[in-house]
């Protein structure tokens, strides 16, 4: 019997507003299994990243069960919520979110020292590499392009070997080509650390490349 | 921490101080003003204790009043070390012209001065200068304000009293001059066998004799000092030592540091807003970063950590500078006018005002920077996701050590201060002056939301910028405010005590004073008077009585121990104070208990005590005073205690014994009169010639003097109270900075949807402005506010609004406000539309 990575039982985020409560996440049950591959889709505003955001442990649901790998994420705080998170969960975001003033490599390796992993310069470099960056390490993020932004983000994520990866439209901010690049390495490194992928696109030519494709309407999953 | 935090803190520190010069200048200002004011207090500090020696003119002087040492006292002084004997009066200076003034003539013997030097003008030494001519006229070394008042050159006779001189050099300075107090006159200098010629030596006469002891090298000063206790009676000299050799000086710097030392402070808590707006907006811009990381597994222990320690670091390289600061300025401010600085000082660096000056910066920094450091904690990494901003009061361990710094600035301020109570109430001042400035921005904010509906136009967009989430109403206007009320309390005061100098006490203060008019011809003297006035003599213009001097020795029975008596109170009790002997009641008595005697009392001595001085000792109507007059005890009953109004026209003594206690003795009287310039100038010369041992002193000239010396003073102070003021315009500029993107932004869109730039100008212009307005008015109202109960309460003095200097301030606060907010518009404005836009 295997550990599910993530699941979701009977989830419900809801926010307040100037113009009242609003419902983004309504009853959400979803179940990853290890390795899986999985696209988000759906039209803006049905809670996609929200979604990301409540199964990562980003923020807390209103109301509902959250599991990552077997540990029920509302009886942790902050602090657990992100130790656990440590060396097993990953994330990648739409727009790259690298810290401005790393550069590259220390950007790959700062989720390493958090985890407190032994050589993280030595990964980080050698996970450069593996993204084609390897010549622009010492590269502040705001020296790159949007594309090589994004592969070093996808490099810090994937640099320790996570078993579950969140995506959040990786390659939204990216021109054709570089999305396609992002995408094929994402897929290919993925598969080859073995980790989950919970990926969140518009993209249905993204979206085919997954295991499974769920789609969200109203904050909830329709299909 | 760790290493780990270490590590992020440097890597995020890489991309420079931008944002953070306000910081460093706001904190460099504050720690700087107190690092600057403990240096320079430590310099004079320094300066008086290492020419203690010279400031005393030995290790031990003694002085005794009215009388001089007695030969076997002499031998025994002689046995202790080195003595030198200095004999001082006041008396009437004369040109054969018949041009007079008052000067204090002081006699010295031959080994004066035992340690300095004197410096002189026009003679080779003072020995050549004070020596006896062929005929046998002594020399005499004089300030040259006399020789311009006598129209003398050197060289020129002219006369003290009835002793012949002769001007050979112009005094400088006398090495001991500090430790001899205040001067009502210019000095002259002679041989003590001089002042013996001219007769000022005769029991009686208000003349005192000093002798100064150097002890010999490794002498012990407390059993030299023992062995004087054992040699003289009771109360009958006063002595000093070089650890004390001017105990006024002292307490002045003292104040003068606290006074500087709580500019400082007051400019580092209105820099406290910079400190925190700039804090906040660092850390808002790190929001992203933060929740990165914290997306990426870092505990919020980590956040803080690494964020502390950029924030420390700053916070350390901004008071580095303040102390460097502070430190050098003194030694700038030396090195420019040491040599005419009327205190020694010993300009250097410091260690004790720079650690004091720290402990305060880095108090400072984080009773300012915890708050938003928790605020930046409690980031949630959701915000990668949705603007989830925390704002407002959140209680956190960094809320909790920000109070907690807080408070310990204030006890800080509080424990170093001479005067706790002073500096409690300061401080409350401060921290109530500022709660009121915060909720008067707020307010603004606030009216200036619900207004804009009613306007259009520029006025509209400066009105809901000022309600807006960065207003500069809420952020700066409390921090210029705070530096405006402590400038408008300075010049209230000032002005106030100004016009009491100037305009009020010549109204209630004599003009004249009178003194050493010879008791048995004391009917003659105020014949002489009315004729010189031109007019009868009447109670309203002219007052005369008996004066001596004594000294309370014990109060009911017990001798008294000046250490316990309140230093406000002292003054009364550890020196010779001034007595008149009195039949009938005077005018204006001022009795706030007992009975005055009748006119012809005839019973045991009766004593009339000013309350103030009363209260030191505890002393009630009937208690009993042993008082030393005219070189006798008197045990006398206290039968009145009365309020004195020493500055006015009433009969101005501490104790006023009953006539009949000293009945018999010939007592030299006072007088004080009313008179014009015109009526001074007739009296001064009719008195030369039939009463020239009668010393005339012009309250008016001493007035005139304190005016001027205050006018010089005022600027100084007011200079210093400007850098608090300084601190707040520093405020501004970092809430405009803070807004500089925004305001960019805002001018972009503004621009695209078709406003001039003039209008937009005018917008951020009418927004400043208004900060300005706000912070200046309430700024002078709280300043309004403190002036008031010092004027009145403490100094007693009539309060006066300088309205110009009011008006100049909160115009000031405007103007400059409005120029920052041109500055902000002219850099928002220098960015093209597009280009602005395509960045957003």
């Amino acid at each position: 019997m295997f550990e599910f990575p993530l699941r979701l039982s009977k989830v419900c985020l809801t926010l307040p507003s100037t113009a009242g409560p609003v419902n983004i996440l309504r009853e959400v049950d979803l179940e990853i299994r290890p390795g899986e591959r999985v696209a988000v889709t759906g039209p803006s505003g049905s809670g996609k990243s929200s979604l990301i955001s409540v199964a990562a442990g980003l923020e807390r649901p209103t109301s509902g069960q959250v599991e990552l790998f077997g540990a029920d994420l509302g009886s942790m705080d902050e602090d657990g919520r992100a130790r656990l998170r440590r060396g097993r969960v990953s994330l990648v975001f739409q727009a790259f979110h690298l810290l401005p003033n790393m550069t590259a490599e220390e950007n790959v390796a700062a989720p390493l020292e958090i985890a407190r992993t032994p050589n993280a310069q030595v990964i980080a470099q050698s996970w450069l590499g593996k993204v084609g960056l390897g010549g622009r390490r010492t590269h502040y993020p705001h020296q790159l392009s949007g594309g090589e932004q994004q592969r070093v983000a996808l490099a810090r994520a994937l640099a320790g070997r996570p078993s579950l990866l969140f995506a959040d439209e990786p390659t939204g901010n990216l021109d054709s080509a570089n999305a396609s690049l992002v995408a094929d390495l994402m897929f290919d490194m993925v598969a080859d650390v073995g980790a989950a992928l919970v990926l969140v696109t518009h993209d249905l030519n993204l979206a085919e490349r997954a295991d499974r494709i769920v789609l969200m309407r109203d904050g909830a999953i329709v299909s | 921490m760790t290493w780990l935090s270490l590590r992020f803190a440097r890597r995020e520190l890489r991309s420079g101080l931008k944002g953070f010069w306000i910081f460093l200048a706001c904190l460099a200002l504050g720690v700087a003003a107190i690092a600057a004011a403990g240096s320079t207090a430590e310099a004079f500090r320094r300066g008086l204790a290492s020419q203690a020696g010279e400031i005393l003119g030995g290790d031990i002087a003694l002085t005794v009043e009215q009388m001089r040492f007695s030969a076997s006292e002499r031998r025994s002084f002689a046995g202790l070390g080195q003595t030198s004997w200095a004999v001082s009066t006041r008396a009437m200076a004369q040109s054969l012209e018949g041009r007079r003034r008052l000067v204090e003539l002081r006699g010295v013997s031959e080994r004066y001065p035992l340690a300095g030097t004197v410096e002189l003008r026009g003679a080779s030494s003072l020995e050549s200068a004070l020596s006896q001519g062929p005929d046998g006229t002594f020399g005499a070394v004089i300030e040259q304000d006399l020789l311009n008042r006598l129209s003398l050159k050197l060289g020129d006779r002219f006369q003290v009293g009835s002793l012949p001189l002769i001007a050979r050099a112009v005094l400088i300075q006398e090495p001991d001059r500090l430790s001899r107090g205040f001067a009502l006159g210019p000095r002259v200098l002679v041989r003590d066998a001089a002042v013996e010629q001219g007769g000022f030596l005769t029991s009686g006469l208000p003349f005192s004799e000093t002798t100064r002891i150097l002890l010999p090298p490794g002498a012990s000063l407390e059993a030299a000092k023992a062995r004087l206790q054992k040699l003289l009676p009771l109360g009958q000299a006063r002595v000093r030592d070089r650890n004390d050799a001017a105990p006024g000086i002292h307490r002045l710097i003292d104040q003068l540091e606290y006074f500087l030392g709580f500019i400082g402070l007051a400019a580092l808590v209105a820099g406290g807003l910079g400190v925190y707006g700039a804090v906040s907006a660092y850390l808002d811009s790190k929001t992203a970063s933060i929740a990165v990381l914290k997306a990426l597994g870092a505990d919020s222990d980590l956040i803080r950590n690494t964020y502390l320690l950029q924030i420390g670091a700053l916070a350390g390289l901004g008071i580095v500078l303040g102390l460097a600061l502070g430190a050098i300025a003194p030694l700038i401010l030396g090195a420019a006018i040491g040599n005419s600085l009327p205190i020694p000082a010993l300009f250097a660096i410091y260690p004790g005002p720079l650690i004091k000056a720290g402990a305060f910066g880095v108090l400072g920094a984080a009773a300012f920077s915890l708050g938003p450091l928790g605020t930046a904690r409690a980031t949630t990494p959701a915000a990668l996701f949705r603007q989830t901003t925390q704002s407002g009061f959140h209680l956190s361990a960094e809320t909790l050590l920000s109070g907690l710094a807080a408070l310990g600035l204030a006890a800080l301020a509080i424990a170093m201060a001479p005067t706790p109570i002073a500096a409690v109430v300061m401080m409350v001042g401060v921290i109530v002056a500022f709660g009121l400035l915060w909720g008067i921005g707020r307010l603004g904010a606030f009216v200036a939301g619900r207004l804009r509906a009613k306007t259009k136009g520029p006025l509209r967009l400066a009105l809901a910028n000022l309600a807006g989430p960065g207003s500069a109403a809420r952020t700066a206007a409390p921090a210029i405010g705070l530096g405006v009320a402590l400038l408008a309390a300075v010049v209230l005061i000032q002005s106030s005590l100004l016009r009491q100098v100037a305009e009020i006490a010549p109204q209630t203060a004599p003009a004249l004073v009178f003194t050493d008019i010879p008791g048995d011809t004391a009917a003659d003297f105020d014949q002489v008077v009315a004729v010189a006035f031109g007019r009868t003599l009447t109670p309203d213009i002219y007052l005369r009585a008996p004066f001596a001097t004594g000294r309370i020795l014990r109060v009911r029975g017990s001798q008294v121990d000046t250490n316990s008596i309140p230093r406000q109170q002292r003054w009364a009790y550890d020196q010779d104070i001034s007595v008149s002997a009195l039949g009938a009641e005077p005018a204006n008595s001022g009795i706030v208990a007992g009975q005055w005697w009748p006119s012809n009392y005839a019973g045991p001595p009766l004593i009339a005590v000013e309350v103030e001085a009363a209260k030191g000792a505890n002393i009630k109507v009937g208690d009993t005073l042993t008082v030393s007059l005219l070189g006798r005890e008197i045990e006398a009953k206290v039968a009145v205690l009365r309020h004195v109004d020493f500055g006015g026209f009433n009969a101005s003594f501490p104790l006023v014994v009953s006539a009949n206690t000293l009945a018999g003795a010939s007592l030299r009287q006072v007088a004080i009169a009313k008179a014009s310039r015109g009526q001074e100038a007739a009296v001064t010369e009719a008195l030369g010639r039939d009463f020239a041992g009668v010393n005339v002193i012009s309250v008016r000239e001493q007035l005139e003097a304190a005016t001027d010396l205050f006018n010089r003073l005022a600027l100084a102070i007011r200079g210093a109270a400007a850098v608090a003021a300084l601190a707040g315009l520093l405020v501004l500029v970092g809430a405009i900075a803070a807004r500089a993107q925004a305001r960019t932004r805002e001018a972009a869109i503004l621009k695209a949807l078709g406003a001039s730039r003039g209008q937009i100008l005018a917008a951020y212009v009418m927004e400043y402005g208004a900060v300005g307005i706000i912070a200046g008015a309430a700024g002078v109202g709280l300043g309004y506010a403190a002036a008031w109960p010092v004027v009145v309460l403490v100094f007693k003095a009539h309060w006066a609004v300088d309205w110009g200097g009011v008006f100049t301030l909160v115009l000031g606060a405007a103007v400059i406000a409005g120029f920052g907010g041109l500055a902000a518009s002219m850099q928002a404005l220098s960015k093209r539309p597009a280009a602005a836009l395509r960045a957003d």
